[in-house]
């Protein structure tokens, strides 16, 4: 199917463009950041939001550049491709949703590690607080609203399903997705080189380890 | 050399300029929320506008300075005193080692901005030397002042100067800002939309370097009241599930599952740091070109005293 892009000013120094999937979000951001200059290029699940200076640009000289980057055509980028693989411990202390998730869905809780261990995924999105990365393509038994009540806080490392999708809490944050575990490996870390360990486009498979990983 | 923390006030922390393209990678906006008056500030102790200050908020901190050092305070109106001596704001202060200075309640605005010649020493993280609150980096130790914390400082010689008169941004409690449309104005029904735009809205005790929640009538939009996570910008109005508009502000996640129905102009997005709760708002709707001739009206005015003014209010 062809993709299609909704290209919509949405304030001064703002332009929306409606897309169809996270990758092609991506895909257009990046496609935009080869061709011109913009304060921001923030791709979403079904969006990308440029923020141009509206003093240097033209707002409407800059919208045309937007829609002739669309119109050139983004399908069939490449992207980073990477594999990674991200210990969790499941259940416990560490993933407090695992159980009232295993009900809600009728499958035991080892049953939903199996799953969420089986297949591979990709980054989604990187977004929300530094190094935070929607991970998507979840099995269907994951496809859970996020929990009615948000947490005031959620630990960093936390591992959060909702709406299909994993969420990578790369640090404390309040929150709402469903934490089904924790992980111990370091998703953001501003002091070295390059602080975020995920990026969008990024391949990831879970792991499941016990608790002992936290004391490594 | 140095400034010592005697009492931290409410919430003060280091801020400087922003950090600017990295909401792709979910990295925050920081820096002062009233970026102008912090560039007010700066300009007094002959910095250059984005150089680290202090910013204080309702409540301002008391400091010791172990070092002479030329300061000015600029933003929400507040005593300022030296050793108990009341002192003016918008205007070149002197202290000596032992002085001490304390920034008292805001009266009107949210924000005090204090800033030293030769700015206040900072690790540069991800291109500013700003504190984000939210992750814990930047700034101070990456959070807000404590009693005790010590802050180094690299005085300069500095002249005495002041903000000219018509230079002097007014604080109120009852404030307009111009806004845009965004992505999902249309969702809103069409009381929903008048509502936004003719209220006298009111701001809640939650107002914070996040957002501002506004207080008045209910909006209703045509969705299940949730969208796939899309980008947001300090100055994004949302409608989340209560129908409170809630105004995004400098701390801001870089993408949110709510509708976006109004932007506030980038002209006036300076003051969302000085909206304090019970202030008055009200949104005054102009289309992207009128909002752009205001940005540039503005930007001319004030770049006679501040010829960065374009970069203050990016």
């Amino acid at each position: 199917m062809e993709s299609t892009f909704v290209l919509t000013r949405c304030g001064d120094d703002l332009f929306c463009v409606a897309v169809d999937t996270p990758q092609d979000a991506q895909s257009l951001a990046a496609a935009l950041r080869e061709a011109g200059n913009w304060l921001e290029v923030v791709p979403g699940i079904a969006s990308v939001v440029v923020r141009f200076d509206a003093i240097a640009q033209d707002g409407e000289e800059a919208g045309q550049k937007i829609a002739a980057v669309i119109e050139s055509g983004i399908d069939g980028r490449d992207m980073p491709g990477e594999l990674l693989e991200i210990p969790v411990v499941y259940g416990g202390e560490y993933g407090p949703d695992l159980e009232p998730l295993a009900e809600a869905t009728g499958l035991s809780a080892d049953e939903l590690i199996a799953r969420h261990t089986r297949d591979e995924y990709s980054v989604d999105m990187v977004g929300f607080t530094p190094g935070f990365a929607f991970v998507g393509g979840l099995d269907a038994c994951f496809q859970v609203p996020r929990r009615a009540e948000p947490r005031q806080r959620v630990a960093a490392g936390s591992v959060g399903v909702a709406d299909g999708r994993t969420g990578l809490y790369a640090m404390a944050s309040p929150g709402g997705w469903n934490i089904i575990g924790r992980t111990p490996f370091k998703l953001f870390d501003p002091d070295i080189a390059d602080p975020f360990a995920l990026k969008a486009g990024m391949r990831v498979r879970f792991k499941a380890v016990d608790a002992g990983e936290f004391d490594v | 050399m140095s400034v010592t923390v005697v009492k931290p006030g409410l919430q003060t922390t280091v801020q400087a300029g922003p950090r600017i393209g990295l909401r792709h990678m979910g990295v925050q906006a920081s820096g002062a929320a009233d970026p102008l008056s912090m560039a007010l500030a700066n300009k007094l102790v002959g910095n250059a506008w984005d150089a680290a200050v202090l910013e204080a908020t309702l409540v301002g901190p008391t400091l010791r300075f172990d070092v002479d050092c030329a300061f000015a305070v600029t933003g929400a109106q507040a005593s300022v005193t030296l050793n108990r001596e009341e002192q003016l704001q918008h205007e070149t202060l002197f202290a000596a080692v032992g002085d001490e200075l304390a920034i008292g309640a805001m009266q009107t605005g949210a924000r005090a901005y204090l800033a030293f010649a030769g700015a206040v020493a900072a690790p540069g993280i991800l291109g500013s030397v700003s504190t984000n609150l939210q992750a814990g980096f930047g700034g101070h130790q990456g959070r807000a002042l404590r009693a005790g914390d010590v802050l180094g400082l690299a005085p300069h010689e500095q002249s005495a100067q002041m903000t000219p008169d018509e230079f002097r941004v007014p604080m109120s409690s009852s404030w307009a800002v111009h806004a845009c449309d965004a992505e999902e104005t249309s969702l809103l029904d069409d009381a929903s939309e008048a509502a936004l735009f003719e209220t006298n809205w009111v701001i809640d005790q939650r107002a914070d370097r996040v957002g501002l929640r506004l207080d008045g009538p209910r909006l209703t939009v045509s969705s299940d009241g949730r969208m796939p996570s899309a980008g947001v910008v300090p100055g994004t109005i949302q409608c989340p599930e209560d129908g409170a508009p809630y105004a995004l502000a400098v701390d801001c996640g870089t993408v949110g599952g709510y509708p976006r129905i109004a932007q506030i102009a980038r002209a006036d997005r300076h003051i969302l740091g000085q909206l304090r709760p019970g202030d008055h708002l009200r949104l005054l709707r102009r289309d992207a070109d009128h909002a752009v001739a205001l940005l540039k009206a503005k930007t001319d005015y004030w770049r006679a005293w501040l010829p960065e003014i374009a970069s203050i209010l990016r």
